[in-house]
Formats: C-alpha cells, sequence, structure tokens
C-alpha cells in the first residue's frame, strides 16, 4: 500500500478535533455529577464549620432542647428522637408489607396480575410528597384518631409515619422483588422434587437466598425515609421533643421535629442568618452523613452476602 | 397399614395442616398487597371526593352523563380494542388532540408571562445564525464546521438579541401582543407542519398547508377582533390545536384504508363532556359541588376567600420552572450517559474514573431532596461563601426561576442519567459495529445509529423526572421560594412560583374550605398532571419493548 492510499483512509484533521471535541464536552457533563457531589460536600461543610465556631459539637451533640429561634439552644438530640419516631413506624408499616408484596409478586401473581399491580404499586412512589404530607394531616390523622383508643393530636408522629411508610412500600417491594426473582429456579424446584410445598420453597429457600437484597432493599427504604422531608413537615408539626419514655404511645400522639423537618423551620424563618442559618447547614451534614452511611451500607450488604449463582 | 407405606408419615392430618398454613401464607401476601392498593385508592378517593364534590349531585346527573359519555365512549372502546389498525389510529388521534391541547395551554401560559415582546425578539434574532449556518450546510452539502458551530451559532444568537434588546424594543413595543403571537407561535407552526406535509406528500402539499395555517390563525383573529376578543388566545389555539390536529387527521384519513373511526376517540369523549355540560345548565339539574372550577384556574390566590381562590400564578411558575429544568437538565444528563455507556473505557485510570462516576451518581440518587436545597441556596445565596459578589454580579438570586429550576436539575440529574444509560445499554453491540464497518466515527455512530434506537428509552427517563421534579417541594422552600404567590413569574429571571408549595401553605390552613376544598382541586391537579406523565412513559416504554 502506498502512502498516498494511506492517508485516504486517515480522517482528515477536522474530523479527528470534533471527535475530540464531542469527546471532551459529554466528559465535562459527566465530571459535573463530580462537581454535584463536591458542591454539596463544601457547601455543607462551610456552614457547619462556621456553626461550629459559635455552638460547641459537644452541646449540638448532647444537647435535650432544640430551640433555635428563639432561645439559641442547639441540641439535636430532639430532632434525632423524632427521626426516629418517624422511621420505625415507617418501617413497621413498609417492611412486612413491601417485602410480602415481593413475594406475592414474583412467587405467587399471575403475569397477568403482576402487570397491573407493579404500575399501581409504583404510583405510591410517584405521588408528590406534598400530597401525602396533606393526606396524612386531613385524612389519616382523623382516621386514627376514630379508629384507635388514643388521643391525638392535630400534628402527630403516627399518620405522617405511616405516610412516609406508604412512600416507601414501593421501593422495599421492587428491589427485594429484583432479589428474589434472581434465585434461581433450580433451588425452587430442587426444594419441591424434596417434596416441599409452595410455602415451604417461599420461607425456606427463596426468600433465605435473597436475603442481602432484601436487607439492601431495607437499609435504603430507611435512608429514604429518615430524608423525607414534606409528609414530615406538613403531618408531625414543628415541635421538638425528647422521647417520652415509659409512656411510649405518647411518642406516636404527639407532634414531633425531625432533621429534616428543624432544616425548613430554619429556612422558613424570617430572615435567618448568621448562627440560625449555619445551624440548617450543620443539621443537613447530619442528615447527608446518615443517610450517605446507609446507601453505602446497603450497597455493602449486597455486595458482600450476595450468592453467586451462575 | 400396607407395608411399603412409610409409617411415621401420618399422611391426613400433616398434609392438612400444610396445605393450610400455606393458603394462610398466601392469604396474608394478599391481603398485604391489598394494603398497599388500598391506600392509593383511598387517597385518590377521598381527595378526588373532596375536590370534585359527587355526593351533592343530582341521580339525574349521573344518568345524563352516562347517556352522553360514559356510554358512547364504552361502545367505542369495545369496538377499537377488537381492531388493531383502528386502535393505533385511536391511539395517535388522542396523542395528538389532547397533546396539542396541553401544548398550546403551555405555549399561551408561558409566552404571556414571559411576555411576547420578549419572546419575539430572543426568537427571532436569536435563530438568524443558526439559519445561516443550515443554509450554509445545506449549500455545502454538508460540513465538517456546521455540527459543532450549531450550538455555537444559538449562544451567539441569544447573547446578540440580549445585546440589542433595548434598541429593538421601543421599534416592537408598539406591535399589538397577538401579531407577535403570531410571529412567535404560528410561524414556526406553520413552517413545521409543512415540512411535515412535504416529507410524506409533495411540496406543493406543505406550501399550502404552511399557507392554509396561517390564513386560517388571521382569519380568526380577525373575527376575534370585531367581535371585541383578545386574539392572541384564539392565535395559539388555531395554530397550536386546530392546525396539526387537521393535519393528522387528513393525513391519517388518506394513508389508511380501515379503521378510519378510530379518528372519532377524542372527539366523543369532548362531545360528550360539551353535551352533557350543556344539557345540565338546559334542564337545571343539580351537578357537582365541584372545586375544580375554571376560577381556580384562571384566577390568582386568594387567602380570605376561598372561592375567588385560585393557581393561575403557582400553574404558571410549575411550568416554568419545571421547563427551564428540563433544557438545563437534560442536555447534561443524557451527555453524562452518552459518555459513560460509550466513551469511558473499562480499563486503566479512565476506566477507574467512569466506576467512581458511577458510584458517585447512584450515591447522589439517594441524597435527601432538602440537601439539594442547601446546595442551590449555597449556590445562589453566596456562591459557597467563597464569591459572593458572583451571583449578585449575574443577577441571580435563590428565589428566581432559574435558581429554582437549577437546583431541581441538579436533584433530577441522577434520574435522567441513570435512565438514559439503561436505553443505551440496551442497544444492541451489533448495530454499533455494524456502523463502525461502514465507516462511521463513534460520534456518527453514537448520533445516528445509538441515539435513535435509545430515544423512546431516553424519553421515558425524562418524563418521569419531569413528574419527579413537578412534585417536588422541599428543595424550593429550603431555598426561599415564596410559598404563597399572588402574581405569575415574569420569564426565567423573575420570582418563582409552584404549584406544591402552595399546597403545603395551605394544608393546615383554619378555614375548612381551603382545607378540603381548594388545596384538595390543587392537589387533584398535581396528582392528574403525574398520573398522565407516568401513564404516557409506561405507553411509550410498553409500544417500543413490543416491537
Amino acid at each position: 500500500m502506498s502512502d498516498r492510499e494511506m492517508t485516504t483512509l486517515q480522517r482528515d484533521g477536522v474530523a479527528v478535533t470534533k471527535e475530540r471535541l464531542y469527546r471532551l464536552l459529554l466528559a465535562g457533563c459527566a465530571a459535573l455529577t463530580l462537581a454535584v457531589t463536591s458542591g454539596i460536600i463544601i457547601a455543607l461543610l462551610g456552614g457547619t464549620v462556621s456553626f461550629f465556631s459559635e455552638v460547641s459539637i459537644v452541646a449540638y451533640l448532647t444537647g435535650t432542647e432544640w430551640s433555635p429561634v428563639i432561645n439559641g439552644k442547639f441540641g439535636v438530640l430532639p430532632l434525632l428522637s423524632g427521626t426516629l419516631v418517624i422511621t420505625v413506624v415507617s418501617a413497621v408499616v413498609a417492611l412486612p408489607i413491601g417485602l410480602s408484596i415481593a413475594v406475592y409478586l414474583s412467587e405467587y401473581a399471575t403475569p397477568k396480575v403482576r402487570s397491573v399491580l407493579k404500575p399501581a404499586l409504583e404510583i405510591l412512589a410517584a405521588i408528590p410528597t406534598v400530597v401525602y404530607g396533606y393526606f396524612a394531616l386531613v385524612y389519616v390523622t382523623p382516621f386514627l384518631d376514630d379508629v384507635l383508643p388514643l388521643d391525638f393530636g392535630t400534628f402527630n408522629a403516627l399518620s405522617a409515619g405511616v405516610a412516609v411508610g406508604l412512600v416507601i412500600i414501593p421501593m422495599v417491594s421492587s428491589i427485594s422483588e429484583d432479589a428474589i426473582s434472581s434465585v434461581p429456579d433450580s433451588l425452587r424446584n430442587a426444594a419441591y422434587g424434596l417434596g416441599s410445598t409452595k410455602f415451604d420453597v417461599s420461607t425456606k429457600v427463596v426468600v433465605p437466598a435473597a436475603t442481602s437484597g432484601i436487607v439492601s432493599s431495607y437499609v435504603l427504604a430507611l435512608s429514604r425515609a429518615i430524608g423525607e422531608t414534606m409528609i414530615v413537615v406538613i403531618a408531625a408539626g414543628l415541635s421538638p421533643k425528647m422521647p417520652f419514655f415509659p409512656d411510649v404511645l405518647k411518642n406516636l400522639t404527639n407532634s414531633v421535629q425531625t432533621i429534616t423537618s428543624g432544616i425548613v423551620q430554619v429556612a422558613g424563618a424570617e430572615n435567618a442568618s448568621g448562627v440560625l442559618l449555619n445551624a440548617m447547614f450543620a443539621l443537613g451534614m447530619t442528615l447527608f452523613v446518615l443517610t450517605l452511611t446507609m446507601n453505602i451500607l446497603a450497597e455493602a450488604v449486597r455486595r458482600r452476602y450476595r450468592e453467586e449463582y451462575s | 397399614m400396607a407395608a411399603e407405606t412409610d409409617p411415621t408419615f401420618d399422611g391426613g392430618s400433616e398434609l392438612r395442616r400444610r396445605k393450610l398454613l400455606g393458603q394462610v401464607f398466601e392469604g396474608v401476601l394478599v391481603a398485604s398487597t391489598l394494603v398497599g392498593v388500598l391506600a392509593l385508592v383511598a387517597l385518590f378517593v377521598l381527595i378526588g371526593n373532596d375536590a370534585l364534590g359527587p355526593a351533592e349531585a343530582d341521580a339525574s346527573w349521573f344518568l345524563l352523563y352516562f347517556v352522553t359519555l360514559v356510554a358512547p365512549t364504552s361502545v367505542y372502546t369495545l369496538l377499537v380494542r377488537r381492531d388493531e389498525v383502528a386502535s393505533s389510529i385511536n391511539g395517535l388521534s388522542f396523542a395528538t388532540v389532547f397533546g396539542s391541547l396541553i401544548g398550546s395551554a403551555v405555549v399561551y401560559v408561558v409566552v404571556d408571562s414571559v411576555r411576547p415582546h420578549d419572546v419575539a425578539i430572543y426568537l427571532v434574532v436569536g435563530s438568524l445564525f443558526p439559519a445561516l449556518v443550515l443554509a450554509y450546510n445545506r449549500i455545502t452539502g454538508g460540513s465538517h464546521y456546521t455540527g459543532p458551530a450549531l450550538p455555537v451559532s444559538i449562544l451567539f444568537g441569544l447573547v446578540s438579541a440580549r445585546i440589542l434588546y433595548p434598541f429593538i424594543i421601543p421599534v416592537i413595543s408598539i406591535v399589538a401582543d397577538w401579531i407577535l403571537f403570531v410571529v412567535v407561535v404560528t410561524g414556526p407552526v406553520a413552517a413545521g407542519l409543512g415540512l411535515f406535509v412535504t416529507s410524506r406528500w409533495s411540496r406543493r402539499y406543505g406550501a399550502v398547508t404552511a399557507v392554509a395555517v396561517l390564513g386560517a390563525t388571521l382569519a380568526t383573529a380577525g373575527v376575534a377582533i370585531t367581535q371585541g376578543i383578545d386574539p392572541a388566545l384564539s392565535v395559539v389555539l388555531v395554530s397550536v390545536v386546530a392546525g396539526p390536529v387537521a393535519v393528522v387527521s387528513l393525513d391519517t384519513f388518506k394513508r389508511r384504508e380501515t379503521g378510519r373511526y378510530g379518528l372519532l376517540g377524542p372527539w366523543l369523549l369532548i362531545g360528550g363532556i360539551v353535551a352533557g355540560a350543556w344539557l345540565e345548565r338546559q334542564l337545571g339539574i343539580e351537578g357537582l359541588e365541584t372545586w375544580l372550577t375554571p376560577t381556580l384556574l384562571l384566577n390568582s390566590w386568594s387567602s380570605f376567600r376561598p372561592e375567588q381562590a385560585g393557581i393561575y400564578p403557582q400553574l404558571v411558575g410549575s411550568v416554568l420552572v419545571v421547563g427551564t429544568m428540563a433544557v438545563l437538565s437534560f442536555p447534561v444528563g443524557v451527555g453524562a450517559a452518552i459518555y459513560l455507556e460509550e466513551y469511558a473505557p473499562s480499563t486503566g485510570w479512565r476506566g477507574r474514573l467512569a466506576t467512581a462516576l458511577d458510584v458517585n451518581i447512584s450515591n447522589l440518587a439517594g441524597v435527601p431532596s432538602v440537601v439539594y436545597g442547601l446546595l442551590g441556596l449555597a449556590l445562589f445565596q453566596n456562591f459557597f461563601g467563597v464569591a459572593p459578589w458572583l451571583p449578585r454580579a449575574l443577577g441571580l438570586k435563590p428565589s428566581l426561576v432559574i435558581a429554582a429550576a437549577a437546583t431541581l436539575g441538579l436533584l433530577i440529574l441522577p434520574i435522567v442519567i441513570v435512565s438514559s444509560q439503561e436505553a443505551l445499554r440496551s442497544v444492541p453491540d451489533e448495530l454499533r459495529q455494524g456502523s463502525y464497518g461502514l465507516g462511521a466515527s463513534r460520534w456518527q455512530t453514537i448520533r445516528n445509529v445509538v441515539l435513535p434506537e435509545a430515544v423512546p428509552g431516553i424519553l421515558t427517563g425524562m418524563i418521569l423526572a419531569l413528574g419527579r421534579a413537578i412534585g417536588e417541594t422541599a428543595p424550593l422552600v429550603i431555598i426561599g421560594v415564596a410559598t404563597t404567590t399572588y402574581s405569575a413569574p415574569e420569564g426565567v429571571f423573575g420570582s418563582a412560583a409552584a404549584l406544591p408549595l402552595q399546597i403545603f401553605a395551605s394544608a393546615a390552613n383554619s378555614i375548612p374550605e381551603y382545607r378540603t376544598g381548594v388545596v384538595a382541586a390543587a392537589s387533584v391537579i398535581l396528582l392528574a398532571t403525574m398520573l398522565i406523565m407516568n401513564s404516557t412513559a409506561i405507553l411509550i416504554r410498553n409500544r417500543y419493548e413490543n416491537n
């Protein structure tokens, strides 16, 4: 092959430059996601550092009173307690229901039932959370008040927690279902061959084999519940409380404040500035660290305990 | 007992016990699933009931609408479902009619709130340079430079429009609004329809179509002026709704031999509602006690008179914020997905970087939305405290439409990237290899082969992301967008507003008519938007998965 023919096979300089340019632009788009993460960390860190230069970190982590606007008390424990209450309630609602739905959809439901139920359940996660908050406040609370022999406040943790539970059901069910349906059929058939019933196969073979995926879905869903904002702001009220101890039910019937609703309350305060504004970022940092840890944990569980079938 | 039976196996009772256990277990599973579904139904029924008030309606009202609406559409649906051609025509017809109706509302509202003069200046001046580039491309028969030159020329056009703005505005402000609507809405629609008809039939028909759309629009405007009505809305309706609907209907009618009755679907629905409403008024039947009225859609918010309260500013705000967000975020998201799927190698430091980016994106998807609000606040308030002068120099504040759009854009970025990645991954490698084999470069392969294949998947992800963004409230509260707004935002640099914020602000209103009336109706609008978007996404996904 002569030199001349070689050059005709080469793309000309402009074309090569153009290809490089596009590649660079697209890489820039991908790199922007790193910038977003750095932006979040810088934003949170900046506010948090300024906050802890004025409020001691010990006072923040061990303080039992959160009253930033009126008294300048910045104890995070009441907010953590509120977050815990909401998360526990939502877990009680969502974890069993979500797992049952996953087992039902993958082991029992006919394809036709599945094709109707799956999109319907996806809608549960797609409904705007502000609507859930409104639903919890205006419809769920009066309903609970009628049904349960407890004295509910207008704003209470139970109705908000139940609504948060509804939001995270599809998360539990879809991730668990993925894990369950990736259990190979050979395991099921082997169990049937040993004389197991469908109940035995589901509870003693399939669910144990999918444990890592199920646990990971639980952790992810709880992380989502911790970060849920609008439902809690609207339906759980904005009064931070330390947990009621011997009288546990009071935790459910009373108004609580979570980390997220604490952030929203400060954001809504008239001309928030200085230490108040920074408190918002400190809470944001707390929330970010909490949810990120749980998300990483979920991924680690999924990887570490995943059974390899292939 | 026979010798061959296992003596330890007590068949009867053990089997019965296990059978019962299995049945109970299945019952529990079904019950849990039903709890999820029932919660969903309860939410829709309770909120819908308060918003629409069907309990107040007379029995004859239900009978009336059964006769005019439910019966004809049910019969029609049964007919259409049996005929595959008619059913696909029906789908197209529904998409055209209701798509263009929604489109016309969005176009009118956006152009009206951004001011027709501004839109006209940016559109006309801004499209001059891209038009030149395209003309050059046409003349030279495709040049290396036109691809990269197009976005640059758009940017250049917008910047020059900004510079020329003060000089043009005195001249253009004497022109009536409706003429500007003709320029910015009818012009592009007529040209687009003309090109569509040209590609399907002939250049002559194309020209006729364009002229017909323009003529019909001007004629309607003329009639509106003689009647003393503002012609702007009729201009938009005729060009955005009547034009496309007529073209698609005629095109389908001439192309298809059978199943033409599929075109009737949307008209049966609209006709049933109109006839029902007319008869309801004529016969004086007690109708729904609904809060979902034109007043709600068209009025501004009123804090003290629920029957006068409207959510027009909030609707316009939501449309503007989410639309701007789409423009800012979707190209970046798809670009990132293209890089990660098509360019990033799997080995070497670049490969490790790509893996890190993937992990980072999935972590970003799990960051609570309030945290994005804090990011937006830090970004647009004082630029992380690093350069507090920067946002001010750019004319940015956290409560503006553009800042709200950017904040939501960062929030949905992971969703767009992940769904686009999935769509790109599902394009078979043979197509890429085939394209490379024909001598196409990587970018040519992506643009001409991979992207067109992946479009339905990417579109599905975008629609779901839009649905998520429309209901997002917390980040907007954090960046300080006003929760109650009395006037619509004036363009992209105006103060933002959004429908979910008003629901948030009024959910606990002490006046019960707000709590269980206006807010319920606003929630129904939000829920309906979400449902329409989700079902469109599912329809697109099913349609292309089957093909």
